[in-house]
């Protein structure tokens, strides 16, 4: 039995019988895996703090042939978040993190782009203290990673430019934006600053953006919006509703 | 899966949905449940009916009780001033065994959990907040557990409580007493430093 060492993200960690966890996490090199922790849950247990949710750690563990649980064997901190835990909207964009990177990447698959969006998206939240900007950037880069972003430029039902200060229309399943005289029933309207601000984010690295993009109400109503439709595409391509996303609050 | 007779397959099924069981498990359980005499088997069952029958939630703490309210609440050697919060009823066990406890308990019913579509409404807060407009509360010692869920429900309770005057504590968290210092990570050695207390 090989034991593995392998960069990682902490996604979630389940009680598991007497006072082991079940953790499920990203490895850099080796993709989403799910493995048990045994005493993980007890005070005296070598995992610490580990083993907490997003925690940016160095993991090993061995591979059992006939198991699809991995054994953690050890595991060292290399970043923590457990502190940006403690605002109560913060920890719901945490949340959704590590729900949405669990719903969309599948098993064993490595994904080194998807990996630094997670690190970067949680460093930022941890670093600011606020979640509307990095929670609507890691929503459109996923959507973007995943191959789902439409065209932010072009209806893409006539094919005409959305023009910068008109309102365009989405609907999740036509995986279109379509402008003012293709809109269809049951299309919603997205906003001219979320558009917009959708457009910064393709282009642009987060940190730079958090600098460009106003940091009042009105931006983060902006963030918001590009985040629900970017949850809306997600939700409609794992084929269920994210359960997070329902303690989601209006900003502010 | 082997086929089982639909009574034995119903058994594993209900056992199956304990937490911390899986089929093998549960397969066991039902053979041993099968294996022992009737009357061994029939007294599992009536003890979950009784406590099913009689055991409810404490409509002051949550505490699971089978006289409402528990016999904290009730009790007058209790000192009246302090509530210690926790999780689940079972935490209460935790804190008493210190004996060094003596004020009232609150159970929230879990703790804050976005991935599992928990929100303040779903825990017991309201009636804790209900229980701070007397007056008489003067300290809300927060013990919920040491990890992302239990501290966002701790900073969650300390901006709701700490207007209305009352102190609210944190239990500390930090080295388990025993363990050796060189395999502490450092998140558990900043928490113990920000616990430090004078010597
Ligand atoms: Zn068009
Ligand atoms: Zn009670």
């Amino acid at each position: 039995m090989p034991v593995h060492e392998s960069e990682a993200i902490i996604l979630q960690s389940y009680a598991l019988g007497e006072g082991d966890r079940l953790v499920s996490f990203l490895s850099r090199t080796m993709g989403r895996m799910r493995g048990v922790a045994a005493g993980a849950r007890k005070p005296k247990s070598r995992f610490g703090s580990t083993l907490e949710r997003l925690s940016h750690v160095r993991i090993w563990y061995f591979e059992r042939e006939t198991r699809e649980l991995v054994r953690i064997n050890q595991c060292e901190m290399i970043e923590s978040f457990l502190s940006a835990f403690s605002d109560y909207a913060s920890s719901i964009a945490l949340a959704l993190f590590s729900e949405i990177t669990g719903a969309v990447l599948p098993e064993k698959e490595a994904s080194d782009a998807n990996f630094r969006l997670l690190l970067l998206a949680t460093q930022t939240v941890k670093r600011t203290g606020k979640c509307e900007l990095p929670l609507a950037y890691f929503a459109l880069w996923t959507v973007k990673l995943g191959g789902w972003l439409p065209s932010l430029d072009r209806c893409g039902q006539c094919g005409q430019a959305l023009a910068a200060n008109d309102p365009a229309c989405f609907s999740p399943s036509a995986a279109a934006l379509a402008c003012g005289k293709c809109r269809r029933p049951g299309m919603r309207l997205v906003s001219p600053p979320a558009l917009s601000l959708a457009r910064k984010m393709v282009a642009e690295r987060l940190d730079r953006l958090q600098d460009g993009v106003a940091a009042d109400a009105a931006g983060a109503r902006a963030a918001r919006e590009v985040t629900e439709m970017m949850l809306d595409i997600i939700e409609h391509q794992i084929d269920r509703k994210l359960v997070s996303r329902e303690l989601l609050e209006s900003p502010a | 899966m082997p086929d089982f007779a639909p009574s034995v397959s119903r058994l594993i099924d209900e056992l199956k949905r304990l937490p911390g069981i899986g089929q093998k498990t549960a397969q066991r359980l039902a053979f041993y449940l099968l294996r022992v005499d009737r009357e061994q088997a029939l007294a599992l069952s009536d003890a979950i009916r009784d406590a099913k029958d009689k055991i409810r939630h404490c409509s002051v703490c949550n505490n699971l009780t089978d006289a409402d309210p528990c016999l904290f609440c009730t009790n007058s050697t209790r000192n009246r001033s302090m509530i210690c919060v926790v999780e689940e009823a079972t935490n209460i066990q935790a804190v008493e065994k210190t004996r060094q406890f003596n004020g009232l308990y609150h159970v929230l019913g879990g703790s804050l959990s976005p991935l599992q579509g928990i929100g303040p409404d779903k825990l017991n807060i309201k009636n804790l907040i209900e229980r701070l407009k007397g007056g008489t509360v003067e300290e809300i010692i927060v013990a919920t557990s040491p990890t992302a869920e239990g501290e966002a429900t701790a900073v969650y309770l300390s901006k709701l409580i700490k207007p209305l005057g009352v102190r609210v504590s944190r239990i500390a968290m930090g080295i388990p007493v025993g363990s050796d210092l060189e395999y502490a990570d450092e998140v558990t050695m900043l928490k113990a430093m920000e616990g430090r207390r004078d010597l």
